[in-house]
């Protein structure tokens, strides 16, 4: 029932503007959550619309079940699709908004009735059949949407930010719930967002875009252990970039932040001359006092109390800076401004980035 | 501060509120008086009240034949400027470039700064017996068409008149709807046709009203045109009142006729209400 999607090499650019969309490559695979992730502008939307059949692409293939779809009207895709504003019809009752699609199938009267029920149990909604859209809440709203994309048995289903509306709370039951169905139903499912943390604990896998290119797509561990650039590094999570020079240290190499500040490498990068590499500040361990097998010391700046964790501002040699986020294990208040402390790292956490 | 508001509003419609009393019930109802007087009391010292002029309308055929005429060429003028105006305030409400936009609507609107007249002659020029388009067909070897001088010609001319009311309503309507609305729709299967009836079209029924009712208005109450359009072949109503008025300089029948006229709006606008709300399952318009 789920389909394979492939992007190859598809670009978007609207009337004369620039590109929207940048000869993205990608290839989503039955049953995925897959998310697009990126900040305002970047593109999400425009492909998610090309997917669905909404916009043209200037450029490139979308494959869907290995078959060449570009250039299929959207009526004729077989993909749910759950919008950002829902677009549920305001003129319609819940049972006659989830019911559409089965409907424009030429479905019997009896099933749809029946699937339409089954389909509003299943997000929760039963004994909401004969209100307005304009009468529900917006998590009801966004249920109903999520409904009538469902109901259909779509081979792929499309949401563009659909939990984008909603307070915190009712978003993260969303979220979960989302997770579940897509689960039950195996569904492939697109999932655009801007917000890293949704993308992080719904996909399976997802595609961070920058100005209509991809940047990187992984699983959401690998988004985060390992980003491939340094756009990735900095944006999903809290991150310390450095940028130096790679300089031979013993046996292996080590990248020359200043002249105050080297830090061991793991292996030798791909690239030579500057560099940049990322450290997730709670890959750190952070100890008061000094200590000679520390990797570098320094100096607490400022230390802010978050409850589960400290997060502490480090002053390192030569002007530099690194945020360290460090587990309330239960043995007090956190360190003082100006207390000096040791760092240490393994050196894997250290990881390289294209720019 | 905040009790000065209300106040402020109310007087800021104290304005409108004095131009309709005087120039809108204040006529309305010295017709009414009127068409229930011998004659007008201004010139002549011993009018008495008398239904007569009511009876007139209804004991005589013509009356009858005169108000259907200018009933149908209104549906005629609103069912034409609907079924050309609703495509193009399609077009105009989705277009994407800026300047067709604004081309389009100079389209529309460019010709509303001609006069009415002005435009009628130009109809003349063109339809009449001896017109451009009867050389034409002539000159071709075909016979003559009346093309004016008759309920064609008129609902033409109605037509080119009041279609930028039709289709300014119906543009500012459409554009107001979600154009994702139409896109779930095909989404979910429906093809653009079929996402145009379920959604667009049935989204659309207010403008639709307002657009239908305010040419149906204007055209059932249109003086010039069917003047110069039907060359007094055609008798409608506003064409009969001023001859009431001006040749038989009976008042209180020419009000009388107006009373109609007046009525037969409120009746067909009601009516329509009626039926568009009850198609369209919103009964939250009226
Ligand atoms: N219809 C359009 N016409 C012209 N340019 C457009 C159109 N739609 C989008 N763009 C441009 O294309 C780029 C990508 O837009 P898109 O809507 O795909 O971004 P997005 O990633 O979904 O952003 P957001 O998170 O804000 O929704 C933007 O620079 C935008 O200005
Ligand atoms: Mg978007």
């Amino acid at each position: 029932m789920s389909a394979r999607i492939e992007l190859s090499a598809v670009s978007k650019s609207y009337d004369g503007g620039a590109r929207a969309v940048d000869a993205i490559d990608m290839t989503i695979e039955p049953g995925e959550f897959f998310s697009l992730l990126g900040p305002s502008g970047c593109g999400k939307t425009t492909t998610l619309r090309m997917i669905a059949g909404f916009e043209t692409p200037t450029d490139g293939v979308i494959r869907v079940g290995g078959a060449d779809i570009t250039r299929v009207p959207a009526h004729k895709r077989d993909m749910g699709m759950v919008f950002q504003n829902y677009a549920l019809f305001p003129h319609r009752t819940v049972r006659e908004n989830v019911a559409f699609g089965l409907r424009m199938r030429g479905m019997a009267r009896a099933a749809i009735a029946r699937k339409v029920d089954e389909a509003l149990a299943m997000v929760a909604l039963t004994g909401f059949e004969d209100r307005r859209p304009g009468q529900l809440s917006g998590g009801q709203q966004q249920r109903v949407a999520l409904a009538r994309a469902i109901v259909i048995q779509p081979r792929v289903l499309l949401c563009d930010e659909p939990l984008g509306a909603l307070d915190k709370k009712l978003r993260q039951s969303m979220q979960f719930e989302l997770k579940q169905l897509q689960k039950t139903l195996g569904v492939t499912l697109v999932f655009v967002t801007h917000d890293q943390e949704e993308a992080l604990a719904m996909s399976d896998r997802i595609a961070v875009l920058n100005g209509g290119k991809v940047e990187q797509v992984g699983t959401p561990v690998e988004i985060y252990d390992r980003p491939a650039t340094r756009f990735v590094a900095d944006f999903i999570g809290d991150t310390n970039l450095f940028r130096g020079e790679i300089v031979p240290a013993g046996a292996g190499v080590a990248l020359k932040v200043s002249p105050e500040l080297v830090l061991p490498l793991p292996a030798a990068p791909a690239a030579s001359g500057l560099v940049s590499v990322a450290l997730r500040p709670e890959k750190v361990r952070l100890a008061a006092g000094t200590d000679a097998n520390a990797i570098t010391p320094g100096t607490v700046e400022s230390a802010n109390f978050q409850g589960g964790h400290v997060l502490y501002r480090v002053a390192l040699p030569g002007n530099r800076h690194l945020l360290v986020q460090s587990r309330n294990d239960g043995s007090g208040a956190p360190l003082p401004a100006g207390a000096p402390v040791s760092l240490s790292w393994a050196p894997a956490d250290l990881v390289i980035l294209k720019d | 501060m905040s009790r000065a508001v209300p106040n402020l509003m109310g007087l800021a419609l104290l304005p409108s509120a004095l131009f309709f009393a005087l120039f809108f019930f204040l006529p309305i109802g010295l017709m009414a008086v009127m068409s229930f007087l011998t004659g007008n009391p201004v010139v002549m010292p011993n009018v008495v009240a008398t239904t007569r002029h009511y009876e007139r309308i209804l004991e005589d055929p013509f009356y009858f034949e005169v108000m259907w005429t200018t009933v149908r060429i209104g549906l005629w003028t609103t069912a034409i400027t609907l079924l050309l105006g609703y495509p193009l305030a399609h077009l105009m409400a989705r277009v994407k470039s800026r300047s067709l936009h604004a081309l389009l609507l100079m389209a529309v609107l460019m010709p509303m700064l001609t006069g009415i007249v002005v435009r009628t002659f130009a109809w003349m020029a063109l339809l009449s017996d001896k017109g451009v388009v009867n050389q034409l067909l002539q000159g071709l070897g075909f016979a003559p068409m009346q093309l004016m001088y008759n309920e064609f010609g008129i609902v033409l001319g109605l037509v080119h008149i009041y279609l930028p009311f039709m289709i300014l309503t119906l543009t500012g309507v459409i554009g107001r709807i979600d154009e994702r609305l139409e896109q779930a729709a095909q989404n979910l299967g429906a093809s653009p046709i079929r996402a145009f009836v379920e959604v667009t079209l049935p989204l659309s029924v207010p403008g639709i009203l307002a657009g239908s009712l305010l040419v149906f208005a204007l055209a059932i109450s249109a003086y010039v045109t069917p003047i110069l359009m039907g060359g007094f072949q055609i008798m409608t109503l506003p064409i009969l009142i001023y001859q009431q008025i001006s040749a038989n300089f009976n008042i209180g029948f020419a009000a009388a006729l107006g009373m109609v006229l007046l009525a037969l709006s409120l009746v067909l606008v009601v009516a329509y209400n009626h039926i568009l709300a009850a198609l369209s399952g919103q009964r939250d318009l009226q």
